[in-house]
C-alpha cells in the first residue's frame, strides 16, 4: 500500500538534511582554513 | 528490483511567479535542473568559440590572427569555461532533474540552497569572461593568461584577469559545494522506503562519490587561490621563491584538487552510461554492486595520485615511483567498469538509438583516454610527453569523449522524459556521426604532434608540424559547427514533437520511468515502495 508523503515525515527528513548539510559545510570550511595553520 | 507504485494524481496548478521571477525564485528541482542544463549549453558554445579562435590561429605556422597574449587568454579561459561552466553544471543539471525522480523523492532536500547554488553561476561566468570585454575598452590587459592551472609564479605576476579568475573560481566553488551538500543529504535522507543504498541507481551512486570528492578537494583549490591572491596583493610569499616560498607548492595544491576534478567530471557519466546500456540492450545492468565498489575505489584513489600531473617537477625518485604505480592502480577499478559495460551489452537485444550510439562511442573513445593515460603515468615516458600535444589529445579523449559525449548520451536519453516529446532521431544520429568523426579528425593528429615533440600552449610552431595542425583545425571547425545540430535538436524537442509515454524506452527500468513524461510539478507525492 503506497502512502502519500506526510508533512511530518517530510519535515523530519528535511531537518536531518539540514543538520547533515551544516556538518558538511563545517567540514568544507575546516579544510579551507586548516592550511593557514600548517607550518612548512 | 520490483516497484510497486501508483501514478500520482494530477496536481492542482501551483502558484507560479510569471516570467523571469519564476526562474529567479524557483525551488523546484526540475526547473533548477533545466536552468543548469541551459547554462551549460550556453557556456559550451562560449568555450567552443574560444577554442575555435585558437585552432584558427594554429591552422598555419606563424602568427595570423592574434597576439600570443590573447592566444594564451583564450586557452586558459576555454578550459575554465568548459570545466566549470559546461561540464560541471551539466552534471549538476542531470543530478537535479534525475536524482529525486530515481530515488522516489518529491524534491531535493534543501530546495532554497539549490536555487542559490545555481544563481551563483551566472555572475561567476561573467567575472571569468569580463576581462576580455574590459580590454576592448582599454581597461586591464585581458583575461587570465596562465592556462587554467594558475601556475605560480606566472599567476603571481599576471594582470588583473588573474584576480577576476580567482574570484570567479571562489564563487564557482561555493556553488559546487552547495550542490554537493544538497545531493548528499538528498540521497541519504529522501530515499523512498525500500530504496537501500545497494539498490540506489548507479547514476545516483556516481554522483554521491562525486559530491564527496568535491567537498574534500574544492576547499583546497579555494585555499590555494586565496593564497595566490594574498601573494599578489597582500605581501605574502607562499609561492614566491624570493621570499622563501615555493612555486611547486602551488602545483601540488592545485592538482590535489585538479586530479579528483577529472573524476568529478567523469563519475556522473560513468553512473549514467550503465542505465543507457541496460535500456538499449534490454538486459539488467551487469555487476551493479561491482560498479558501486569501483566508484568508491576510484574516488579514494583519485585523491592520492595528484602528482602524476607534475612528474617532471623534480620530485624524489620514491615519490615518482609511488605516484606512477598509484596512478596505474586506478586502471583496475576502471577496467571493472569497462568489463561491466561490455558484459551488460553481451548477448543483449541491442538497438542503436542515438543515446546508445553515444554510449558505445563513449566506451570506445574513453578507452583511448584510459590507455594513453597509462602511457603518461609512466615516469620515463612522461619525461618525453609532458607538456606536449600528446597530453592535450589525451585529456580531450577523457573530457570531451568521456565527459561531453557522456553528457550528450544523458541528454538524448532523458530529454524525452523531461519534455514529453521525442527528439529527431535522424538529426541525433547525424549529430553523433559528425561528432565522432570530426572529434577524431581533431585529436588523433594531436597525438602525433605530441609524439613528434610539439609543445602545448604555443601560438606558433615549427614547419614540420604544419600538416597535422591544419587537419586538426579542419576537424575542430566541423566538430564545433556540428554541435549546432545538437542545440537545434534540443530546441525542436522542447518546442514540440511526437508525444512520448511515461516509459520512453521499451527496455528502461527504474522509478523515473514510472512518472509521466514530463513529470508532474511535484515529482513524487505518493511514496513509491521498492520491494
Amino acid at each position: 500500500m503506497n502512502q502519500p508523503f506526510t508533512e511530518s515525515d517530510l519535515e523530519r527528513r528535511r531537518a536531518a538534511s539540514r543538520r547533515l548539510g551544516w556538518l558538511l559545510g563545517a567540514i568544507v570550511l575546516a579544510i579551507y582554513l586548516i592550511g593557514m595553520f600548517i607550518k612548512r | 528490483m520490483s516497484i510497486a507504485t501508483t501514478h500520482p494524481a494530477e496536481h492542482p496548478a501551483e502558484e507560479y511567479h510569471g516570467g523571469w521571477m519564476r526562474w529567479l525564485t524557483t525551488t523546484n528541482h526540475k526547473d533548477i535542473g533545466t536552468m543548469y542544463m541551459t547554462f551549460a549549453l550556453v557556456m559550451f558554445f562560449v568555450g567552443g568559440l574560444m577554442i575555435l579562435g585558437v585552432r584558427a590561429e594554429l591552422f598555419q605556422p606563424g602568427l595570423q590572427l592574434m597576439k600570443p597574449e590573447f592566444f594564451n587568454q583564450l586557452i586558459g579561459v576555454h578550459a575554465l569555461v568548459m570545466i566549470f561552466g559546461a561540464l560541471m553544471p551539466a552534471a549538476t543539471g542531470f543530478a537535479n532533474w534525475m536524482i529525486p525522480l530515481m530515488i522516489g523523492a518529491p524534491d531535493m532536500a534543501l530546495p532554497r540552497l539549490n536555487n542559490w547554488g545555481f544563481w551563483l553561476l551566472p555572475p561567476a561566468a561573467i567575472l571569468l569572461t569580463l576581462p576580455f570585454t574590459l580590454a576592448l575598452f582599454g581597461i586591464g590587459d585581458g583575461a587570465l593568461a596562465t592556462g587554467w592551472t594558475f601556475y605560480a609564479p606566472l599567476s603571481v605576476q599576471g594582470g588583473m584577469g588573474v584576480d577576476f579568475a580567482i574570484l570567479a573560481v571562489h564563487i564557482l566553488g561555493i556553488s559546487s559545494i552547495m550542490g554537493s551538500i544538497n545531493i548528499i543529504v538528498t540521497i541519504f535522507n529522501m530515499r523512498a522506503p525500500g530504496m537501500t543504498m545497494m539498490k540506489l541507481p548507479l547514476f545516483a551512486w556516481g554522483w554521491l562519490i562525486t559530491a564527496f570528492l568535491l567537498i574534500a578537494t574544492l576547499p583546497v583549490l579555494a585555499g590555494a587561490v586565496t593564497m595566490l591572491l594574498t601573494d599578489r596583493h597582500f605581501g605574502t610569499h607562499f609561492f614566491d621563491a624570493a621570499g622563501g616560498g615555493d612555486p611547486i607548492l602551488f602545483q601540488h595544491l592545485f592538482w590535489f584538487f585538479g586530479h579528483p576534478e577529472v573524476y568529478i567530471l567523469l563519475l556522473p557519466v560513468w553512473g549514467l552510461i550503465p542505465h543507457v546500456l541496460s535500456t538499449f540492450s534490454r538486459k539488467p545492468t551487469y555487476g551493479h554492486t561491482a560498479q558501486i565498489y569501483s566508484f568508491i575505489a576510484i574516488g579514494v584513489l583519485s585523491v592520492v595520485v595528484w602528482a602524476h600531473h607534475i612528474l617532471t617537477s623534480g620530485m624524489p625518485v620514491p615519490a615518482l615511483i609511488y605516484f606512477m604505480f598509484s596512478t596505474m592502480a586506478i586502471s583496475l577499478p576502471l577496467a571493472v567498469l569497462f568489463f561491466c559495460w561490455i558484459a551488460t551489452m553481451w548477448k543483449g537485444a541491442m538497438t542503436f538509438e542515438t543515446p546508445m550510439l553515444f554510449a558505445v562511442g563513449f566506451i570506445v573513445l574513453f578507452g583511448i583516454a584510459g590507455l594513453t593515460g597509462l602511457v603518461l603515468a609512466d615516469v620515463a615516458a612522461d619525461a618525453q610527453y609532458h607538456h606536449s600535444y600528446f597530453v592535450v589529445a589525451h585529456f580531450h579523449y577523457a573530457l570531451f569523449a568521456g565527459g561531453i559525449m557522456g553528457v550528450m548520451t544523458g541528454v538524448y536519453y532523458w530529454l524525452p522524459k523531461w519534455t514529453g516529446h521525442m527528439y529527431s532521431e535522424k538529426l541525433g544520429k547525424l549529430h553523433f556521426w559528425l561528432t565522432v568523426l570530426s572529434f577524431n579528425l581533431t585529436f588523433i593528429p594531436q597525438f602525433f604532434l605530441g609524439l613528434a615533440g610539439m609543445p602545448r600552449r604555443i601560438p606558433d610552431y615549427a614547419l614540420q608540424f604544419a600538416e597535422f595542425n591544419a587537419i586538426s583545425t579542419i576537424g575542430a571547425f566541423i566538430l564545433g559547427f556540428s554541435q549546432l545540430l545538437f542545440a537545434w535538436n534540443i530546441w525542436r524537442c522542447v518546442r514540440g514533437g511526437p508525444k512520448v509515454e511515461s516509459r520512453v524506452w521499451e527496455g528502461a527500468e527504474g522509478l523515473e520511468w514510472e512518472l509521466s513524461s514530463p513529470p508532474p510539478h511535484h515529482s513524487w507525492e505518493t511514496q513509491p515502495v521498492i520491494k
